[in-house]
């Protein structure tokens, strides 16, 4: 029986709310020390809020503003990040970041203030290694500066109007929804529980101590609580009197092109220097950058909205987008755009993470704001917060009987010839290729429906498989994927959605309009 | 693994191309024809094209998908063709080796000495065409919903919205609205209808379905399912023209925004493609530009008439043999040219003349009172005249024998000018 309509235990020593990459990230880290935590989580599936919408960017904390906390995490959480995913079979590619000093960076005098000399000096020399001591100064590690031909050694498709470069070389990418999974997969191995399509509508109180976690389907009694909601964890804080902070939710928006033609057009992730006065946004400026899979993304946008639900994208965005990155990569494929889409974060007022135990509800820990570059900083985040548990009651001595691998299902696409022919011999299902573009099985479907966390639904599968992320965005494996589905989990094919309740994939079977008409 | 099988002809794809040329390619003698399909079953689309409209040309009746599909399967199955279903092709390389898998198999090797490449084409997607709003349940391509209707027997939506009036949008506003649907509308950006005539009154006009011409959808609604589109009038530029925006309450959004010839397995075995038609640069036989492999159908241009696939189908076919029994004459092909309102010619290129050749084209704008022109050189080989032409139509030119081996050949398109073009026959 999948796990979402399990019954909530009564009891458990730790509860967090929000089953994004933060909370699972931190579930996991307990996990090592305690058995039976619980994660909640709304949606159908973990990582369904900003982890499955981002750029899935490891920074490295070059981009965020000395003395802050998130500065502090990210440069710790990349540091840490090659040993927080051992074992879980995801895969962290470290292809490093491109900073392209370029022509507008410091635009031509006409005032005369500055001689041609002194600009050219300030580009190719002071500017990047401002960045390099900038960073080294965080204790970023592996900056170097480029030459003009560096530059163009690196990325050979940036615009000639590039002057020097700083190649930023722990800069990494991960699949977020990917890992979001592996991590809740491996704290289930070691006896969390993930609760899906649970709702926490409330907590009890007493005497300045949270004593449970209310949600639609019950109550579980807890000395500790750990609020990771994401975009919505002030209303969350709020539930249980231990807010004061406002998330204001910002929209970043993202094209995604077709990885055949953009395969190798960017090889790191490639980001044009702006000062900071020539900043239009709030967002780091996003970049051009292939995705953990190989797709090339650009983007993404900060723009605030009062949504909290807003993941559309307008007109006006995919133009912003294309127009930003028109000058940084000129000969740009625009026609091998293949998907486009946006993800809501979740600021506060600050700007900077909220973490930390409630001084007005003892076991309530916040951790809110978490914004880019919340998914590089998971590591440092999870270290952070085992501190604060371990402060609040958690045992601190880890448990002998720690599992420390989750294993990963095959990837037919990947595996060599030799091994693809042993699983097919072993289940033909393996040979049954039902997703042309990412050469996805059919039994790759199967092992997702019937995963630890299981994937009940057209994107979860699509997460865990890449099942219609192809150039055909579905239109060949949608009804394939939905049959199977329907197969798997018993239902009839109108029960099968794309994500969740509300998302029905079809509306009746053939026929069926006429026959209400009749009636 | 096995050691790679060694076919005289491996034919990817089982659809009326796929399938004519395994025929043709079996029928001029070749021992051992392959013919590779991923999906269960044999015939491609057709088999989901259970409307009337195939085979005026090749059988002179007309058929129903299913039905033109079965007189090809009928003939497929009886000749001793090599049938792998259930099998995809991973990879074709330029020395023509290919890996495939399926179920029974499991990953095999193929060193044929021909392949007809007869892989079709796919639908552009939302985001080809860059339609802004959420991502919800409800967004389908019409060939996508025309295969869960009638394959799979499961509706896609019930209160549908279409945009782009290509001939697959017009045949499901139709079938859509015969199962009980409700088709809201049709909306087309271009001021003309994308699809055949025919089809623009037996779908649309025969069912009291609106025609929005010069319009589009600007967003879609709804988080979860389509909750509405918003639609909205273009300027001549194409581009929405704000105010005019209204908002349309529907479950779904059915694109019918063109198709896209399927070259991946052509790009990687490095088959030249043509910018304009998308698909590989064909010689009169449908040769590549790679030794030894052929195309057929809709992967090397979009058809608007399964005939002429199927006659694109035989030519490869037989061609394949030919090439493979080593009877093909390797001459430098004759380059040919779209002329004026030509946007397209297949095939772009020409080695035996004096066999006579069948040319497709597509016209740029639609025109009345023509005249289709070919010349081989300076010498008119072919001219008829015809009361109009229009984009969305393909036109036939079948040029006799020529003894000459002209430079080049042009293809063109006039109006008038010419006294005699109302006194020629048709």
């Amino acid at each position: 029986m999948s796990a979402e309509y399990q019954s909530l235990p009564s009891r458990a020593g730790l509860v967090v709310v929000g089953g994004g990459v933060i909370g699972c990230s931190i579930a996991r880290e307990a996990a090592r020390y305690i058995s039976g935590i619980v994660i909640l989580e709304k949606e159908s599936d973990v990582s369904c809020g900003t982890s499955k919408a981002n750029n899935a960017e490891v920074h490295s904390g070059i981009g965020e503003d000395a003395g802050t906390l998130k500065q502090k995490l990210n440069v710790r959480g990349n540091q840490l990040y090659d040993e927080f995913v051992r074992g879980l079979g995801v895969e962290l590619k470290r292809q490093g970041m491109l900073l392209v000093v370029t022509q507008r960076t410091v635009p031509v005098d006409e005032t005369g203030g500055m001689s041609e000399s002194e600009r050219e000096d300030i580009l190719t020399r002071k500017i990047p290694d401002a960045i390099v001591a900038y960073g080294e100064k965080a204790g970023i590690k592996g900056l170097r500066t480029l030459t003009r031909d560096e530059v163009f050694a690196t990325e050979p498709n940036v615009t000639r109007e590039a002057v020097a470069g700083v190649f930023d070389e722990t800069y990494g990418l991960i699949s977020p929804y990917k890992l979001t999974i592996a991590l809740a997969e491996h704290a289930v191995i070691n006896g969390a529980r993930v609760f899906l399509n649970t709702e926490v509508t409330g907590f009890r109180v007493e005497d300045g101590e949270v004593k449970a976690v209310i949600t639609d389907r019950g109550e579980i009694e807890t000395p500790l609580v750990i609020n990771a909601a994401g975009v919505f964890a002030d209303e969350v804080a709020d539930m249980a009197g231990a807010g004061g902070f406002v998330i204001h939710p910002r929209k970043g928006a993202s094209l995604l092109f077709d990885r055949q033609v953009t395969a190798e057009y960017v090889r790191s992730s490639v980001a044009e220097f702006r000062m900071p006065g020539q900043k239009t946004t709030q967002s780091k400026g996003g970049g051009a950058m292939p995705t953990a899979e190989g797709n090339l993304q650009l983007g993404p946008t900060a723009i605030e909205t009062g949504d909290k639900y807003d993941t559309s994208i307008s007109a006006e965005e995919i133009e912003e987008i294309f127009e930003r990155f028109h000058y940084l990569l000129p000969d740009f494929p625009r026609d091998a755009l293949i998907s486009a889409f946006s993800g809501i974060r979740a600021p506060t007022l600050e700007e900077d993470f909220v973490i930390g135990a409630s001084e007005a509800v003892r076991g309530f820990v916040n951790v809110a704001g978490i914004q880019s570059p919340g998914l590089a900083s998971a590591p440092a985040i999870a270290e952070m917060v085992m501190g604060i548990l371990h402060d609040l009651g958690l045992p601190r001595e880890p448990r002998p009987d720690f599992d420390p691998v989750r294993p990963a299902p095959p990837k037919f696409s990947e595996l060599p010839v030799a091994e693809r022919n042993r699983l097919i011999a072993a289940d033909p299902r393996w040979g049954h290729v039902i997703c042309r573009c990412e050469t996805v099985t059919e039994m790759e479907v199967v092992n997702a429906i019937h995963a630890i966390i299981p994937a009940t639904n057209m994107d979860a599968v699509k997460r865990r498989t890449r099942t219609g992320m192809g150039r055909c965005q579905g239109g060949f494996c949608h009804g394939r994927v939905a049959s199977i589905l329907a197969r798997e989990l018993g239902t009839p094919i109108t029960a099968v959605t794309k994500d969740g309740e509300s998302s029905p994939v079809f509306l009746g079977m053939a026929k069926d309009f006429l026959v209400e008409e009749k009636r | 693994m096995k050691a790679a099988e060694r076919p005289d002809c491996v034919v990817i794809g089982a659809g009326p191309a796929g399938l004519g040329a395994a025929l043709a390619a079996r029928e001029a003698g070749l021992r051992h024809v392959m013919l590779v399909e991923r999906d269960f079953e044999l015939g491609g689309i057709l088999p989901q094209c259970i409307h009337d409209g195939f085979g005026s040309i090749v059988f002179d009746q007309v058929l129903t998908g299913p039905q033109y599909a079965q007189r090809f399967i009928d003939r497929v199955e009886k000749s001793g063709i090599d049938i792998r279903l259930n099998t995809m092709v991973l990879e074709m390389r330029p020395d023509r080796r290919i890996t495939a898998v399926n179920p029974g198999d499991g990953v095999f090797e193929l060193e044929p000495a021909a392949i007809v490449l007869a892989m079709g084409c796919r639908e552009r997607t939302r985001h080809q065409v860059m339609i802004p709003g959420y991502r919800p349940a409800g967004v389908i391509c019409a060939g996508a919903a025309q295969r869960d209707i009638n394959i799979d027997g499961v509706m896609p939506g019930r209160r549908v919205v279409i945009l782009g009036s290509g001939d697959i949008g017009l045949i499901m506003a139709r079938r859509f609205t015969l199962e009980g649907a409700e088709v809201e509308g049709v909306y087309e950006i271009m001021p003309h209808a994308g699809g055949l005539t025919r089809n623009v009154v037996q779908c649309l006009h025969d069912y009291d379905i609106p025609l929005h011409l010069s319009h589009t959808v600007t967003f879609i609604h709804g988080r979860k399912r389509v909750k509405a589109v918003t639609v909205a009038a273009v300027d001549e530029n194409l581009k929405p023209i704000k105010d005019s925006e209204r908002r349309v309450p529907c479950d779904s959004l059915v694109l019918s925004v063109g198709l896209i010839p399927e070259n991946e397995l052509s790009k990687q075995a490095g088959v030249e493609l043509d910018a304009v038609t998308a698909g590989p640069v064909v010689d009169e036989t449908m040769h590549t530009s790679v030794d030894g492999i052929f195309a057929c159908g809709n992967v090397v241009g979009v058809f608007d008439l399964v005939d002429w696939v199927t006659r694109t189908a035989e030519t490869a076919g037989r061609a394949a043999a030919e090439y493979v029994l080593e009877e093909m004459r390797k001459e430098p092909p004759i380059r040919v040219n779209p002329g004026r309102n030509v946007k397209f010619v297949i095939p772009q290129l020409v080695r035996r003349p004096e066999r006579g050749v069948d040319f497709f084209f597509r016209v740029e704008h639609a025109e009345k009172a023509v005249r289709t022109r070919v010349l081989a050189g300076n010498e008119e080989v072919y001219s008829r005249k015809a009361k109009f032409v229009r984009p969305p139509e393909m036109v036939h030119a079948e040029v006799g024998a020529q003894a000459a081996r002209p430079r080049e050949v042009t293809i063109a398109v006039e109006t008038g000018g010419k006294k005699d073009i109302s006194s020629d026959e048709e």
